[in-house]
């Protein structure tokens, strides 16, 4: 594994270089936030300002999510005549954020001859709640990597404490099985081993060895505290479409409370619309104000896509999406016979 | 208004005498780790050590989802608005201030909210006084402070060992009356130890420059820098659902057959829905509009409406944007 | 294959009948449906019947609309695959089909609560056959309560 310091001096040559040669208009990267733990995206257009660019283990935004709205289509003819020239954009992207990539040009929502892409492997970003709950009452006002790759946070009386990385490893990270990225132009830093095979599958296996009524016990558990913001979805590459369904109001589908049949319907729609599309990015977890699991479902669906269909999404820019396709022997399981 | 004082390890007979009379809502362990404004059964394990709550109370007085009116076959009824009280035990200073802040939207305003005026009638609010603000925090920055007692009945303070208590209105004079067999008078040593704690929390705040701010921001109003802060907002809505002075709603109709109710939801401008009209316009179209509206709204409109700043730093907003957005960034490249 | 007993109602008592919604695909289920009613076979009145071109036309969000409006249990048929109206529809639902019932399964809703059957447009006894099994299963299970919305 390439040491982060020296990727982050490779990235910021890399954005130079590019930005300088106007090989892109707009590159999009990570900077430091202003609170520790964390850090925010930066659009750069400017490449004086490559070195604001940062690479360490608080990366964890997924920067595919940007990407459609800079290339979505005018809407009607007089927006086209006024609007300007597609950019070209270069973007920074782990495992995940490239695997969103490829499924969002699988879905002719990027085009990819306009998008230079760097990719980094990724041995697995930090929580910034799970670092703040094992700090407990202190607060970290700084933090940074060790050279083992531990977090170093000084707190609030100037005391240095260590958080063993799988500690606060985000825990998308820990079920991580491609962290080197499926599509790139540029590549920095050394491959990094994907995570052991299983870890999603045994969550939910045991899950379903649980009887009907304790599963839903615990869904409704999980999903109790949602309160509708719709930040998960927000914060999703896959989740582009203008005028969502679960929005809709003529007819409205699902009620905007917080009763939980309406909280049921929302999760179990949005996740089957990411079936064979999700890229397991855990975005919609780092974005929920109330800390769900909001990958119960998805996790479980990814599951099934790649048992029936063979299917991962986001390995392959001309791989068929699942549910855009049909073979004359797929299983009938599901069908009641009188 | 004399201090009164209580040991702390006297904290759950006082909140259990208080639950005769009302629900009560207090600081507890809600079972993953985290201290949350519970609703008191008598079951939970109640705590002092905590920052502040990740939802504001502000749920308690104007809720998620709340149903204005029933309606079947032509007639409408409006549904029996709750009764009892409610007292809120723990809340921050931040927190009560906000509530002035949604008063003067469903109280003061036109038409006068009954739904938002029956919950907040019955509800009695107890501060408890910062000792340790985060680095997020700026509430000394936007009119208040971490020991400050406006929008509350009663402020308290914690002191090693004990719970010092003041009236701040005359709500909170008669609930400590009706305490009174639970409290001693505080000695001045304790008041001044409490005073010199709030002076201690108010000393590590980074100020952010917010005088002005109204002017600052209508000259601003067209600068580039909306376009550049606002790219990375995701407009998912966890800063308006978590703040505690953001009131924005929903109104829908949940109709099935010939009966249905109308139901009112938190809503958030950062939504690209929030503003779209029937005919397809947009006037807010991008991030940009939506979130210099967000800033608008909170520190020029507000105070040119209400003379009021619709922000008391607490500091929900920076801290769980999931792109670290950061609205004190935002203000001081106003100020600058 | 039995044929239903209608019960005259002055003689039974009022107790929980299942609703049960079906979605037929135009062109064979609910002519199946249509020749059962013609042939006069009974099959139990608890069902609703909704028409849609193909049983690719489903949303699952329309079954899971349908259970949060109280329906007990939702069919959802179409034509055999091979013989689907527009060539494939059919086809394309399976997989749709399958990963949805294995969603709701993953959350503990009974499977029975959404049933899948193929009935072409001859096999009226055949639909009636599915809607007593569906509308048995459904009475077996007792009311939907997970996913439904009191009003």
């Amino acid at each position: 594994m390439t040491a982060s310091h020296e990727i982050e001096t490779r990235l910021r040559e890399t954005a130079e270089r590019l930005l300088g040669e106007k090989k892109v208009d707009l590159f999009l990267g990570h900077e430091k936030a202003s609170l520790p733990l964390r850090t925010t995206p930066l659009f750069l257009t400017v490449a004086a300002d490559a070195a604001r660019l940062a690479w360490n283990p608080f990366c964890s935004p997924n920067l595919a999510v940007y990407l459609p709205r800079l290339f979505r289509a005018p809407a009607d003819a007089r927006e086209a005549k006024t609007a300007p020239p597609r950019p070209t954009v270069g973007v920074v992207l782990k495992g995940c954020d490239a695997r969103s990539v490829v499924a969002l040009i699988q879905e002719h929502q990027l085009p990819r001859d306009k998008l230079v892409l760097v990719g980094i492997a990724c041995p697995g970003m930090v929580d910034a709640r799970k670092a703040e709950r094992v700090l407990g009452l202190h607060e970290a006002l700084g933090a940074g990597e060790d050279a083992h790759g531990n977090i170093r946070a000084v707190v609030e009386d100037g005391t240095e404490v260590t958080l063993r990385r799988e500690q606060v490893l985000a825990d998308v990270c820990l079920e991580c099985r491609a962290p080197t990225p499926s599509i790139c132009d540029i590549v920095l830093g050394a491959a990094v081993e994907p995570r052991e095979a299983h870890v999603a599958r045994r969550q939910a296996e045991e899950l379903e060895s649980r009887p009907a009524d304790a599963r839903w016990a615990h869904f409704q558990q999980m999903m109790s505290k949602c309160i509708r913001c719709n930040a998960c979805r927000q914060a999703c590459p896959m989740c582009y479409c203008k005028d969502c369904l679960l929005d809709q109001t003529r007819p409205r589908w699902v009620g905007a409370g917080t009763d939980f049949s309406d909280v049921a319907i929302y999760h179990l729609a949005r996740a089957f619309h990411m079936a064979g599309r999700c890229t397991a990015c855990g975005a919609c977890a780092r974005a929920c104000p109330m800390g769900l699991d909001v990958r119960l479902l998805v996790r479980k669906l990814n599951l099934e896509v790649e048992d029936l269909y063979g299917y991962r999404p986001g390995e392959a820019v001309d791989a068929t999406p699942p549910l855009s396709a049909f073979a004359m022997d797929d299983p009938q399981e599901f069908l009641t016979e009188p | 208004m004399t201090e009164k004082r209580i040991p702390q390890t006297d904290l759950d007979r006082l909140l259990a005498r208080l639950r005769q009379r009302a629900a009560v809502y207090a600081p507890a362990e809600d079972g993953t780790g985290e201290v949350v404004l519970a609703a008191l059964s008598g079951k939970e394990s109640v705590t002092l050590e905590y920052r502040n709550f990740r939802l504001s109370p502000k749920a308690l007085v104007l809720p998620q989802n709340q149903t204005l009116l029933c309606f079947k076959d032509g007639q409408a009824e409006e549904p029996r608005l709750p009764e009892g009280e409610t007292i809120l035990f723990g809340v921050r200073p931040c927190d009560a201030r906000a509530l002035l802040a949604l008063d003067q939207v469903f109280l003061n305003g036109n038409p006068h909210d009954p739904y938002y005026a029956r919950l907040r009638s019955g509800a009695t609010v107890i501060t408890l006084a910062c000792a340790r603000p985060m680095s997020s925090c700026f509430c000394t920055s936007v009119g208040g402070g971490p020991g400050d007692g406006t929008g509350a009945d009663v402020l308290a303070v914690a002191l090693a060992g004990d719970l010092l208590l003041r009236a701040e209105t005359s709500k909170g004079e008669a609930l400590l009356a009706s305490l009174a067999d639970l409290l001693s008078d505080a000695t001045p040593a304790a008041v001044k130890e409490a005073q010199e704690q709030v002076r201690a929390a108010e000393d590590p705040m980074t100020p952010v420059k917010v005088d002005g701010s109204a002017e600052r921001l209508r000259q601003a109003y067209d600068s580039p820098l909306w376009e550049a802060a606002s790219r990375k907002c995701l407009g998912c809505g966890t800063c308006s659902f978590l703040c505690p002075t953001c009131h924005c709603f929903d109104i829908t109709d949940e109709v099935r057959g010939g009966a249905g109710r109308r139901v009112r939801t938190w809503d958030c401008c950062a939504y690209p829905l929030f503003t779209l009209h029937a005919s397809g316009h947009n006037p807010r179209p991008t991030p940009k509009e939506r979130w210099r509206q967000r800033i608008m709204h909170k520190f020029r409109y507000a105070v040119e409406n209400f003379d009021r700043l619709f922000c008391v730093g607490c500091g929900r907003c920076i801290r769980h944007c999931p792109a670290s957005l950061d609205l004190r960034t935002v203000l001081k490249e106003v100020g600058a | 294959m039995s044929q239903t007993q209608i019960v005259p109602e002055a003689a039974a008592p009022r107790t929980w009948e299942p609703k049960v919604v079906a979605f037929l695909c135009n062109w064979c289920s609910y002519a199946g449906a249509d020749l059962a009613g013609v042939s006069r076979i009974q099959y139990p009145p608890n069902i609703r019947i909704i028409r849609v071109p193909c049983s690719g036309r489903i949303n699952p969000v329309f079954l899971l609309r349908a259970l949060q409006s109280g329906a007990d249990a939702v069919l959802v048929s179409g034509c055999h695959p091979g013989d689907c109206h527009y060539i494939s529809g059919n086809l394309a639902a399976r997989r749709k089909f399958t990963l949805f019932r294995d969603l709701l399964k993953y959350v503990g809703i009974e499977p029975e609560r959404v049933q899948f059957t193929w009935v072409s447009a001859s096999e009226g006894g055949r639909f009636a056959s599915v809607v007593e099994k569906v509308v048995e299963q459904a009475r077996k299970l007792g009311p939907n309560t997970k996913l439904v919305k009191r009003a």
